[in-house]
Order: C-alpha cells, then sequence, then structure tokens
C-alpha cells in the first residue's frame, strides 16, 4: 500500500438548496494525477476547497495519508499546495516580501520559492499590487511548492499565462509528479488538460 | 498540532511584522484611530474644557470620557485584523499557511501595540487639556495598560468571529457590547480610583482576571471561528 494517497468518497456540499456535490469519490496515488473536469458551476472548485479543507463537505469522508500518519484536516490543510484563482497576496507587499512571510509561517527556507520564481522570470521587487493577472498565477505556483508538497491541489492551473508561463508551469508540475517517492495531484479545469501521468478522470459534467 | 514554542513564536512574530509593515504602507487603521480619536478630544475639550467641568464632577465623568474616546476610536479601526483579510482575499493563504493560535497571537499583538500607540498619544493630550489632576500616576499606567491589553485582546476576538459574516459592523456592536461592557465598568472604576488616588481595589484584579480570560477564550475559540 502507498505511504502518500488521497481517497475521498462520496463528498457532498450544498450551498443553501443548491446541491453543488453530490456523492463524489475518487483516490490518487503518488506518482499520478486526478483531473476533475467539468462546466462552470458544475462543483471543481468546491471539490478542491472541501479537499484543501477550507470548505466542510457536509457529508462523505476525505482520507489523506502521508507517510505513516493519516494526516486530519487541520494538518492537512498546512501541508498540502494549493493554486487557485481567489487565492491572493498582500498586494501592499512586494512578491519577495508576500514569499518570505509564508516562508516564516511554514518554517522552511524561502529558497525553493526563489528559484521558482526564477524559473517563472516574476520580478520579485515588484509589488504584489501591480502584478498582472499571468503574474499573479505564477506567485500562486511560488507560493503553493515553496514547502515542496506531496499533495497538489491545482484550480484552473495555467489561467492566465502565457506560453512561457504555461511551460514553465507544466515543468513544475511533471517534476512534481516525477521527483523521488512521487508527489500527486488533483487537477480542476473545465475542459481536458494534455497532462502527462493523469491516472484517473472524474467528470463533473451534468 | 502541537509545535515547539520557538517555531510558534516566530510565526505569530512573523504576522505581527507583517501586520505592521502593510499598515505602515497603507496607513488605514493608523489615520482612522489616529483622526477618530482626536476629533472627540477636541469636540469633548471644546464643550467640557477645563472651565466646564467642576472638580469634584470632573473626577467622576472624565474618566469615563477617557475611555468612551479610546473605546470608539478602537472600535473604528480594529475590527479590520481579520475583515480585511477576507475582503482581500487573502485569508485562504493565511489558513493554509499559518497555525491558528500563532496567527490570533500575531494579531493580538499587532492590536496590542497599535492600542498603546492610540492611549500614549491620547492619554497625555486628555489630562492636559481637562486640566485634570490624576493623584496616583501610577495606578492609571495600570489602567491603561491592563484595559488597553483588554480592549485590544476583545477586540481582536470580535473582529475574528465577525470576519465572515456579512453586517459586519453591525456585529461588532452587538457582539464587542457583552464582552467589552464588564472591561469597561472595571477600567473606568480603576481609573477614577487613581484620579482620587484611593487604592486599585478589587477591580485590578478583576481586570486581570478578564484579560487572561479573555486572552484563554480567544486561542481556545479563534481555530474554531477562523476554519470551517
Amino acid at each position: 500500500m502507498p505511504s502518500t494517497r488521497l481517497d475521498f468518497e462520496n463528498v457532498r456540499r450544498r450551498f443553501g438548496r443548491l446541491s453543488v456535490l453530490q456523492g463524489v469519490s475518487g483516490s490518487v496515488l503518488p506518482g499520478g494525477a486526478l483531473l476533475v473536469t467539468g462546466p462552470n458551476g458544475s462543483g471543481k472548485s468546491t471539490l478542491l476547497r472541501c479537499l484543501a479543507g477550507i470548505l466542510s463537505p457536509d457529508g462523505g469522508r476525505i482520507d489523506y495519508r502521508e507517510g505513516e500518519q493519516d494526516l486530519g484536516v487541520a494538518e492537512r490543510r498546512l501541508r498540502i499546495g494549493y493554486v487557485a484563482p481567489d487565492l491572493a497576496f498582500y498586494s501592499e507587499l512586494t512578491v519577495a516580501e508576500n514569499l518570505n512571510f509564508f516562508a516564516r509561517l511554514r518554517r522552511v527556507s524561502p529558497a525553493w520559492g526563489f528559484e521558482i520564481l526564477d524559473r517563472l522570470a516574476l520580478p520579485t521587487d515588484r509589488m504584489v499590487g501591480a502584478l498582472s493577472s499571468g503574474m499573479r498565477q505564477r506567485l500562486r505556483w511560488a507560493w503553493a511548492l515553496l514547502h515542496r508538497p506531496r499533495l497538489l491541489l491545482l484550480d484552473e492551473p495555467f489561467q492566465n499565462l502565457d506560453a512561457p508561463g504555461e511551460e514553465g508551469t507544466r515543468a513544475l508540475l511533471a517534476e512534481h509528479l516525477g521527483e523521488g517517492p512521487g508527489g500527486l495531484a488533483v487537477i480542476a479545469n473545465p475542459a481536458s488538460l494534455e497532462i502527462d501521468r493523469v491516472t484517473a478522470r472524474l467528470d463533473l459534467g451534468r | 498540532m502541537s509545535l515547539p514554542v520557538s517555531t510558534w513564536a516566530a510565526e505569530a512574530l512573523a504576522v505581527f511584522a507583517k501586520e505592521w509593515r502593510c499598515e505602515l504602507r497603507t496607513q488605514v487603521a493608523l489615520s482612522t484611530l489616529g483622526l477618530f480619536a482626536v476629533t472627540t478630544l477636541v469636540v469633548a475639550s471644546v464643550s467640557l474644557g477645563p472651565l466646564g467641568v467642576a472638580k469634584a464632577q470632573g473626577s467622576a465623568l472624565l474618566p469615563v470620557l477617557l475611555w468612551l474616546i479610546l473605546l470608539f476610536s478602537i472600535a473604528a479601526g480594529l475590527p479590520r485584523a481579520f475583515v480585511q483579510e477576507e475582503e482581500s482575499q487573502t485569508a485562504t493563504a493565511l489558513r493554509l499557511s499559518a497555525t491558528p493560535s500563532a496567527l490570533f497571537c500575531g494579531k493580538l499583538l499587532y492590536s496590542l501595540t497599535l492600542v498603546a500607540a492610540l492611549e500614549a498619544l491620547i492619554t497625555p493630550i486628555y489630562v492636559t487639556i481637562m486640566n485634570l489632576k490624576v493623584e496616583s500616576p501610577g495606578l492609571l499606567v495600570l489602567a491603561l495598560t491592563a484595559g488597553g491589553y483588554g480592549l485590544a485582546a476583545g477586540s481582536t476576538l470580535v473582529a475574528a468571529i465577525i470576519a465572515q459574516a456579512r453586517s459586519k459592523g453591525t456585529l461588532f456592536s452587538v457582539l464587542s457590547f457583552p464582552i467589552l461592557l464588564p472591561l469597561l465598568i472595571l477600567v473606568i472604576e480603576l481609573t477614577r480610583n487613581a484620579v482620587l488616588g484611593d487604592p486599585a481595589g478589587m477591580a485590578l484584579a478583576q481586570l486581570l482576571l478578564y484579560d487572561a480570560s479573555v486572552s484563554i477564550f480567544g486561542l481556545m475559540l479563534f481555530p474554531v471561528v477562523w476554519n470551517p
């Protein structure tokens, strides 16, 4: 049995009368990615927020295991890497200041984060408030990978990126899934994506 | 999740440093608190100035007025501690990075320094223009310290509770009332004792107990209200 894995079963979530997730199940193993597709409003982002632990599901089970440990929601929240369109950083601080701040919170060296920024050609001295949407997306990637998480949750991960940006982030994803014991990822996107190592697909379209 | 104290403290200090760095660049809370405090101070001094209140009435009335000025100035600025994180959508990154108790303490430390700065600015001016003779300055400093801490802790806790609500302003007033009312009663009594030169009495012990209770309650409650 692999030491790291994510399993979720019969996850349900409602917003008032609107049932967004109606019993969704899936699992991901090291070195693999689960691709979640579906039109707008089908619950892709909601599923990822539930898996990240920033939204409570109304029912169902989410199990995330790293090594010998079954991680509870509070620990899972701090271990995962998360990229999403609504993820924002402090606009009054520079890119470097933001990265240093979150590295201190996560008790890791910011060096790897700065290396990612360098690879993605994002200037570190620019105020976050002055970044374009594509540049913000690059910062989200650096922030998500800063603490070298085993599980990456990616919601529309290539949104707003230009060709070099998409190439750079795809390379980071390939490294994440291929390196060492192998990371795992859940990727949500409206349309299907050509990504190596996609081991399972989940279509939330109705 | 238990952390060594040093890493937990480093997290709290990182939050504290970030808060001040953002504040010094935007100056939203500083200008809100400062302007509100100066405006109310001017209104109070013009209406009740040194000639407007007899000495006997002054010792009863002026401590109340001082704490009302401090309370409403703080209420105008401090609720933003967590509301700003939700409105600017930085709360998600914080939730996924920070230990809740360290985050709460970092925010509390920031609120505390803001309240201390406000008290240091307002109190000497207030005492001077109101011609308020304080018989026990040491007790006044103690009242300001313990009362300021209680205001900062209570406001930070309420700010955390309301951060995800819709009617934040109304909710802040509604929740602050039961939480801050005991504090205000105690701290006004203590300030009055300082003005008159009376001993601190039970008010100081009760105020310290209040501060400890709000801190412990805040640390226990915060992870529940902060995370889903």
